[in-house]
């Protein structure tokens, strides 16, 4: 296989095209909702194929190791075709924990399963009682043996319904202090006494669920890491995802939106619409160079610190401003349920409500501020 | 009794009429309406009318009920607090042009006639580049609100207003569903028979446009008012880190700027509807108009945005009734004008002298 690594950018960034060109499937540019594992297997599976799935993961470990610069290049790239998000949570989130802090077993057990689709992970954190203060889970997991019995209930667990396997965060003591009694325990989906039940959104979809654990028993080489050393583990995925939120690539397709609905709506000229658009250009143009350093950081293998609550918080509410602005320009289109004019690409109130839940998801800015103001400002608490 | 106190008297009881025919606690019935056709429940556009609904601001003599923009604005302003989707602004924006037969079925509640004025997306002021000759109307018009339900359209065109029946031929509806679960018609007419509204001038027409414009905002006020009650009662309920979540100052300074927010639009909407009231040049009347609409569009997002981040992510559940809130706010901020459109058109009417 090429290295592409030593490939020159604009080398580098040809390839990525012409093979988007070659092997991305037509109908799945630029989607008007997240699609669901039925429609992106095929994609994924192609991204497998190639070995492309995973372009952060070291290369020992079956990812493409690519340098932030090019992993921004590939974006780009993406982004340009109108490349739809697969079921990405096993290679985001549990990939790189794993790669951390799993055992040999764990890893060569799970790892490859990740890179051939054939385990589709999804994320097993948020509670009813537990959102912003996700260290409250109430799933309990109780030692039996060789064996853990979970109970309780998850919420807004993205694609539940389309995955074989979930990662768990769930109390395995009680008297601790909470942040304290909390383990990281991965479950497959169809273990006697898991239920999910789809949960309809403001976008009239079914992306998120409640998962229902009912006497769900796991073995103990299902926990990853030590027995209530869950949070801190959970902490550090919490900054890959946060990173992973703050990758431009939302306000990135929003902006191209914004502009097409510009240019239809014919306010494209008006040089009051000019300064704003370009304002919101240049945010994400500097939004994009902050990111880089942050994907440098994961390419080395390193942990991003708390800090990178400022890429979240930047990206989720950049997007709600380029929608919040589409909105405005559409006139009586901003209230239409489904895209002007049969133009998937015209979808501004589609837009603006998928951009909704990004302020709240992943811990809701106003707790990334209060991380940002405490951990990293040093402000006192 | 003065005659303040008199019209303090009349909005009240308006309010409470508004609260009987449609109490806004349980949104039950509006989710029951949500997209599927006509979008209306025709028992309660019925009881509307016998409340007197549509021709609160005619004279007594035309079979109205005599009343003021401000009456009116209180009205709509509680239909806005329950989501209610009978097409009351539109219903009385007709009223207040038709005479006669037409009129009589309209307030009775036999006939809905709506409104079909708008010829592009984003207009304040009517279209009129269709015709009306001989008898028979050629145009098409856009954005017309829950059109399928009505019996028969109010179309303007550059010779006069016409009435046209839905079922006449050479009228055709293409309808698009919107995210507040009612739906836009775009309305085509070809050599369709009609019966020319002679009464109706273009002013009449254009201050009809205006009054309905403000009538929007105030529905606007009544829904954002309600999805901040709703806010709060959340905000003092939900607990995490074992206290509500309306003890944090970050959430309380944001609760405390909706206020703010929604203060101002009340300001501004019965001050246009006082200016409305009385008598007065054209020019302050439509810029008055243009301001609490402006206003409205800008609060009524911020507030049901806000409403549905301060719920977290139950606010973006379909089945949290919060959500219907800023849905509503998504289709009617740019009706009748975005705050934009609003914002340059008050600029032209009162433009600033060197004494402001």
């Amino acid at each position: 296989m090429t290295d592409l690594n030593a490939l020159d950018d604009e080398d580098f960034r040809l390839a990525v095209r012409r093979w988007l060109r070659e092997a991305y499937p037509p109908e799945l540019r630029n989607p008007p909702k997240r699609l669901h594992w039925r429609d992106n297997k095929v994609w994924y599976l192609k991204l497998a194929e190639k070995g492309w799935l995973a372009p952060g993961w070291p290369r020992e470990h079956g990812g493409m190791g690519l340098s932030a610069a090019k992993q921004l290049i590939m974006l780009d790239e993406y982004e340009r075709h109108g490349v739809a998000r697969t079921n990405d949570h096993g290679i985001v989130m549990l990939g790189p924990l794993l790669i951390r802090y799993g055992t040999e077993a764990q890893k060569s057990r799970f790892l490859p399963k990740i890179l051939s689709g054939e385990h589709i992970w999804c994320q097993g954190y948020s509670e009813p009682n537990a959102g912003s203060d996700l260290a409250s889970v109430a799933t309990t997991a109780v030692r039996e043996g060789e064996d853990w019995v979970l109970n309780g209930q998850k919420t807004w667990t993205t694609l539940a319904n389309d995955a074989n396997w979930i990662f768990v965060l769930a109390r395995t003591d009680r008297a601790a202090k909470k942040q304290e009694g909390i383990s990281f325990f991965l479950v497959p989906m169809d273990a006697p006494g898991v239920t999910v039940r789809p949960i309809v959104n403001l976008d009239l979809h079914d992306e998120f669920c409640e998962v229902f654990f009912d006497t769900v028993r796991v073995p103990h080489d299902n926990l990853v890491g030590a027995v209530n050393q869950g949070w801190t583990m959970a902490k550090a995925l919490l900054g890959f995802e946060r990173v992973m939120i703050g990758s431009p690539k939302q306000s990135a397709y929003a902006l191209g939106r914004l502009r097409l609905l510009a240019q239809r709506m014919g306010g494209w000229d008006d040089p009051v619409f000019q300064d704003r658009y370009t304002g919101l250009r240049l945010d994400l143009a500097d939004h994009t160079s902050l990111y880089e350093t942050y994907l440098e950081i994961l390419r080395r293998g390193e942990m991003p610190g708390a800090d990178a609550s400022m890429l979240k918080l930047h990206q989720s509410e950049l997007y709600q401003r380029i929608t919040d602005t589409m909105l405005e320009i559409a006139a009586e289109n901003a209230g239409l349920l489904e895209p002007m004019e049969g133009n998937r690409d015209l979808n501004p109130a589609g837009l603006f409500l998928q951009a909704r839940p990004v302020t709240i998801y992943g811990g809701s800015n106003e707790i990334q501020r209060n991380i940002l103001a405490r951990t990293v400002l040093g402000l006192p608490g | 009794m003065s005659v303040a106190a008199d019209r303090s008297e009349n909005l009240r009881m308006i309010r409470d009429s508004a609260g009987a025919v449609v109490p806004p606690g349980d949104l039950r019935r509006v989710r029951a309406l949500r997209s599927g056709a006509p979008g209306i429940d025709r028992d309660v556009w019925r009881e509307m009318c016998a409340m007197g609904w549509p021709g609160l601001r005619l004279p007594e003599a035309e079979g109205g009920s005599g009343l003021g923009m401000a009456e009116f604005c209180a009205l709509v302003e509680e239909l806005g607090r329950g989501l209610v989707p009978e097409p009351l602004i539109q219903g009385a924006f007709a009223a207040r042009l038709l005479r006669g037969e037409a009129l009589e079925a309209l307030l009775a509640g036999e006939r809905i006639v709506l409104p079909a004025w708008q010829e592009r997306a984003g207009a304040i002021a009517a279209g009129r580049d269709a015709a009306l000759r001989d008898g028979r109307v050629t145009g098409r018009k856009l954005f017309v609100p829950m059109a399928s339900c009505a019996d028969a359209f109010l179309v303007t065109t550059h010779d006069g207003l016409a009435l046209v029946r839905a079922d006449a031929p050479g009228v055709s509806l293409e309808i698009a569903g919107t995210q507040d679960g009612g739906h836009f018609g775009t309305l085509s007419l070809d050599d369709a028979p009609a019966e020319a509204v002679a009464a109706a001038t273009e002013d009449a027409v254009d201050e009809a446009l205006d009054e309905a414009a403000l009538a929007l905002a105030a529905y606007l006020l009544g829904a954002m008012e309600r999805s901040f009650a709703l806010t709060l009662d959340y905000l003092c309920t939900r607990r995490q880190f074992g206290r509500p979540i309306g003890s944090f100052q970050a959430l309380q300074h944001r609760a405390a700027d909706l206020g703010i927010q929604i203060a101002l639009t009340r300001a501004s909407v019965e001050s246009a509807a006082a200016t409305l009231d009385s008598a007065g040049p054209a020019a302050p009347r439509a810029a008055a108009v243009s301001r609490a609409k402006a206003r409205a569009a800008t609060a009524s997002m911020l507030v049901t945005r806000q409403a549905i981040q301060l719920h977290g992510a139950i606010g973006y559940t379909d089945e949290a009734d919060i959500g219907l809130y800023l849905r509503k706010a998504m289709v009617l901020a740019n009706l009748h004008g975005s705050a934009a459109e609003h914002r340059a058109r008050y600029a032209r009417l009162l433009p600033e002298t060197d004494h402001d």
